[in-house]
């Protein structure tokens, strides 16, 4: 299907004819290009050439060029290590769940806040939920450790409220891991995720609304039958990009979090990364494992952008 | 055509442009490399030149950083024209930190890699220091010949000098610098100061005090028992069973004196009525709810607020902190000072929370990298400030400032002086100790002064709150040692911890190493909370076997018949 679009346009263009006038005419594009190129190839390509390392028993002193080769053991020492397969799962549960909360909630409070009539009322929520997301995640767990601790201020209102009896360890329990990332997801990332929504809510033309309106359709109406496929382009893109990011789900908060108790819940790829290439200086194994990641990326994110073309939607690419 | 043309220019070009910004980099190298041979040679020359020269240093262990205007670090660099700029470790731990520095392979000119050493010297990132020991005197005495081979590695060369564990002079030796069941000395003095030789007797103890003040003076809550299980700082929780059988801390396993064999300290009768007691307290709520997922800042927070009544830890690992905050907050004269007990399992059981003598440790130390430039000024200003007169001004400050002179010539501090010792704002921006460069415990050359404040016994006596003198004469002590009694050092293998510090996954052992690290990390805290603990500790161990301890203690056994081997040459 693509390629029959692409034919289609090929055909509506004039072909431009490369030639040394058209390279001087177009000189300065080139040269711009052309550094973008060289940013990219220096900075995303040429580091990939380390993906060797995996394929190496990698020790720092010989380097790339003199370690010994050792073709896939790393990666079968990988797939048959329990903690691997565990961390996989983690960052994926976490990833799927961070992916759709962050999502419904970031779309439902850009349509609250595009319902609200008064303008500055409205900016004023907007500027308070998109702030969080400029903190660091290391402030974010530091209150999140304060907040859910024993004596903190979650567990004091519990028990003044009567809903438990005596105050609950958050961080002791598995159970509660995932959804205190995710809710620290929700609680940081909310605001500043609305704002995209937003903006595409705001090009949607007034004239669909008030010709909504005449035909007798209400506010949930308008939302249902306007503003959503309104925004319809801008979410499947969105969601596109964010389904290759299931697997980033996330470093810093799970480190900053985790402790011996929720361990077999909280590690995810990264952490693993960290603690048996980085800490234990086995780079192969970390690079392996990094690799693998990158690949399953790849291969949702291409998924995905399938079903959406399947479905004739928007994509990516 | 022309395109892919155009195409193959430009990536001809980025190519070429890629390959000489490699080269740049290369020829950077070179040029450095043979800077640092030409310095070698003509250290003499620049010395006297009166500009300061500053070094980069790294530690990866906590630390607080100095000001950059610092004054006794001035009157040092005056002093060696050498400047050394500290950083610390901060939210990682040590290996990942040194793992870090070893994949981007540039390096501060000092190092302390902690458990990460053994990495820096496969990578190459350490200057093999042993010419450079032998040039410096004060250097080449801190460890005797025996010691000194004992840090040889593999190729035979040293790469780091330890920096603590050196005497000089005469032993002086006032605070237990090392684990052991701490109590508030309140607690001690409601019960009359009564004895308390079994961990049954501790907590009892405790569960009473806690039952009869449930708050302090302020009406904040006790906290009867806490345990600090963040990361490698979890032997808080996890090598009490070695010390509670009456051996000394090897740290990873207990060496048997007699058979010299390796056995294993978390399966012992011992470890496992150690774990339940802490799960019958914890039922209890004596211990706190928090211990297993507070970080080391909330710990130290809390003990610096006088809650807690108890806890087992290092004293290095606490006391600074917390009795620096103590002080200031006069919470010392509410008995909040902490004080360690002789406990085992048993009565009757030798204690061995204290040793005497030096603990050299082969695992790690103060090391010099490859990136920097000059390997002999680093080394020579390492040899300078381990001189009388600039030792005593890290570790006691400047005089009549920081401390006074006697007629006799002993040095002693007004309680102001103390105050300041103890107080952060006065620390960054006056004392400059270098703490992590090689220094001495001992008695200073003039013979009459320890060789640091805490080590003089009539300063450490009138430094101390009358509430702790108290309780110290209560038990017939003059000092913290006293209250634990002393041993002899143990054999020459002691301590066993330097060698399981530097394993890493690169041999079985250590790959069962880390696994069993990863399952106490989980499993303990699970079993000090289990409703159940019969069936937890079953689970636990079942588990536990899984990491395959054996090749674990296998590589310990090899290294303590290596060890005893090594010691019988200088017999």
């Amino acid at each position: 299907m693509s390629l029959t679009r692409k034919k289609k346009e090929k055909v509506n263009e004039v072909p431009t004819k490369i030639t040394w006038k058209e390279i001087k005419r177009q000189k300065v594009l080139l040269f711009w290009s052309f550094l973008i190129v060289v940013y990219g190839v220096v900075f995303y390509y040429l580091p990939l050439a380390g993906w060797v390392m995996a394929f190496q028993n990698y020790k720092p002193k010989d380097g790339i060029f003199h370690s010994e080769f050792i073709g896939l053991a790393k990666f079968e020492q990988l797939f048959h290590d329990a903690t691997f397969l565990r961390v996989i799962r983690n960052t994926l549960a976490m990833g799927v769940i961070n992916l759709v909360v962050c999502f419904v909630t970031a779309i439902t409070f850009a349509i609250l806040l595009n319902e609200l009539q008064n303008n500055n009322r409205k900016k004023v929520v907007q500027t308070i939920s998109y702030l969080p997301h400029f903190l660091s995640w290391i402030i974010v767990t530091g209150i999140l450790h304060g907040a859910l601790s024993g004596s903190g201020i979650i567990n004091e209102l519990l028990v003044a409220f009567h809903i438990i009896d005596s105050p609950i360890n958050f961080f002791a329990h598995p159970k509660f891991f995932w959804p205190i990332v995710a809710f620290a997801n929700i609680w940081k990332e909310t605001g500043w995720n609305a704002i995209i929504y937003l903006a595409a809510i705001t090009a949607i033309d007034p004239c669909l609304y008030e010709a909504a309106s005449i035909d007798g359709a209400g506010r949930w109406e308008r939302i249902k039958y306007v503003t959503l496929p309104g925004i319809k382009p801008t979410i499947i893109i969105l969601l596109l990009m964010n389904v290759g990011n299931v697997l980033n789900a996330g470093f810093e908060i799970q480190y900053l979090l985790g402790n011996g108790l929720v361990k077999s819940v909280s590690e995810t790829i990264d952490i693993y990364v960290l603690k048996w290439g980085i800490s234990q200086g086995d780079y192969a194994i970390g690079t392996a494992a990094g690799i693998f990641k990158s690949l399953v990326s790849i291969i949702l994110i291409v998924v995905a952008n399938q079903i959406a073309k399947h479905n004739g939607e928007e994509r990516l690419f | 055509m022309k395109q892919k043309k155009i195409i193959s220019l430009l990536l001809a070009a980025t190519l070429s442009f890629t390959l000489l910004a490699g080269c740049g980099s290369k020829t950077d190298e070179a040029a450095t490399d043979t800077s640092t041979d030409a310095a070698a040679t003509t250290t003499e020359a620049t010395e006297g030149a009166g500009e300061v020269r500053e070094f980069t240093a790294f530690f990866a262990v906590a630390g607080t950083e100095i000001n950059d205007d610092n004054e006794i670090q001035s009157i040092l660099a005056e002093k060696t024209g050498v400047k050394v700029k500290e950083t610390w470790l901060t939210g990682q731990t040590d290996k990942e930190a040194i793992g870090t520095f070893i994949a981007g392979g540039e390096y501060p000119d000092f190092i302390e890699g902690g458990s990460g050493t053994p990495q820096l010297i496969d990578a190459g990132a350490l200057v093999a220091l042993d010419d450079y020991i032998a040039k410096y005197p004060n250097i080449k005495a801190l460890f005797s010949e025996e010691d000194w081979d004992k840090l040889r590695q593999a190729d035979g060369h040293i790469y780091f000098i330890p920096q603590f564990g050196t005497v000089k002079n005469e032993e002086k030796v006032c605070t237990h610098n090392d684990e052991a069941f701490w109590i508030q000395t309140r607690v001690l003095k409601w019960a009359g100061y009564p004895e308390v030789k079994t961990m049954d007797q501790y907590f009892e103890l405790i569960e009473s005090y806690q039952a009869a003040n449930p708050s302090m003076e302020d009406g904040t809550e006790n906290i009867p028992y806490t345990i600090l299980c963040e990361d490698w700082r979890y032997f808080c929780l996890e090598n009490a069973p070695q010390f509670l059988d009456g051996y000394p801390n090897d740290g990873s396993v207990i060496v048997d004196p007699k058979t010299l064999k390796i056995i294993d300290y978390n399966t012992t009768p011992t470890a496992k009525r150690y774990f339940q007691k802490l799960n019958e307290e914890y039922k209890k709520g004596i211990v706190d709810p928090e211990s297993f997922t507070q970080t080391y800042d909330e710990y130290i927070a809390k003990l610096s607020t006088g809650r807690v009544l108890g806890m087992i830890d290092q004293w290095w690992n606490f006391a600074f902190n917390v009795n620096d905050a103590l002080k200031q907050q006069g919470l010392d004269a509410q008995g909040c000072n902490y004080v360690p007990l002789p406990i085992t399992i048993e009565e009757g059981i030798n204690n061995q929370w204290h040793n005497s003598g030096a603990v050299l440790n082969v695992s790690s130390g103060l090391a010099v990298t490859t990136s920097c430039e000059d390997v002999d000024a680093a080394m020579k200003f390492v040899n300078d400030i381990l001189a009388q007169d600039l030792h005593d001004l890290r570790f006691w400050g400047t005089e009549d400032v920081d401390y006074g002179v006697s007629e006799t010539g002993e040095f002693f501090r007004t309680e102001e002086q103390r105050m300041n010792a103890s107080d952060t704002a006065y620390k960054a921006s006056h004392l400059c100790t270098y703490s992590y460069f090689p220094q001495y415990t001992g008695t200073s050359d003039d013979g009459i002064n320890a060789n640091r404040p805490d080590g003089q016994a009539s300063e450490f006596y009138d430094g101390l709150h009358p509430e702790l003198q108290e309780c110290f004469a209560a038990y017939d002590a003059k000092t913290y040692v006293d209250m634990l009694g002393t041993n002899e050092k143990p054999g020459p293998w002691y301590p066993m911890w330097s060698f399981s510090n530097s394993l890493n996954t690169t041999t079985p052992g250590g790959t069962s190493w880390v696994k069993i690290a990863e399952v106490k990390h989980e499993w303990l805290p699970k079993i000090v909370m289990a409703e159940d603990y019969e069936g937890a500790w079953t689970d636990y161990m079942e588990v536990y076997e899984g990491t395959e301890p054996q090749a674990f203690l296998g590589e310990m056994q090899t290294e303590l018949d290596r060890r005893m081997e090594e010691a019988a040459k200088y017999n």
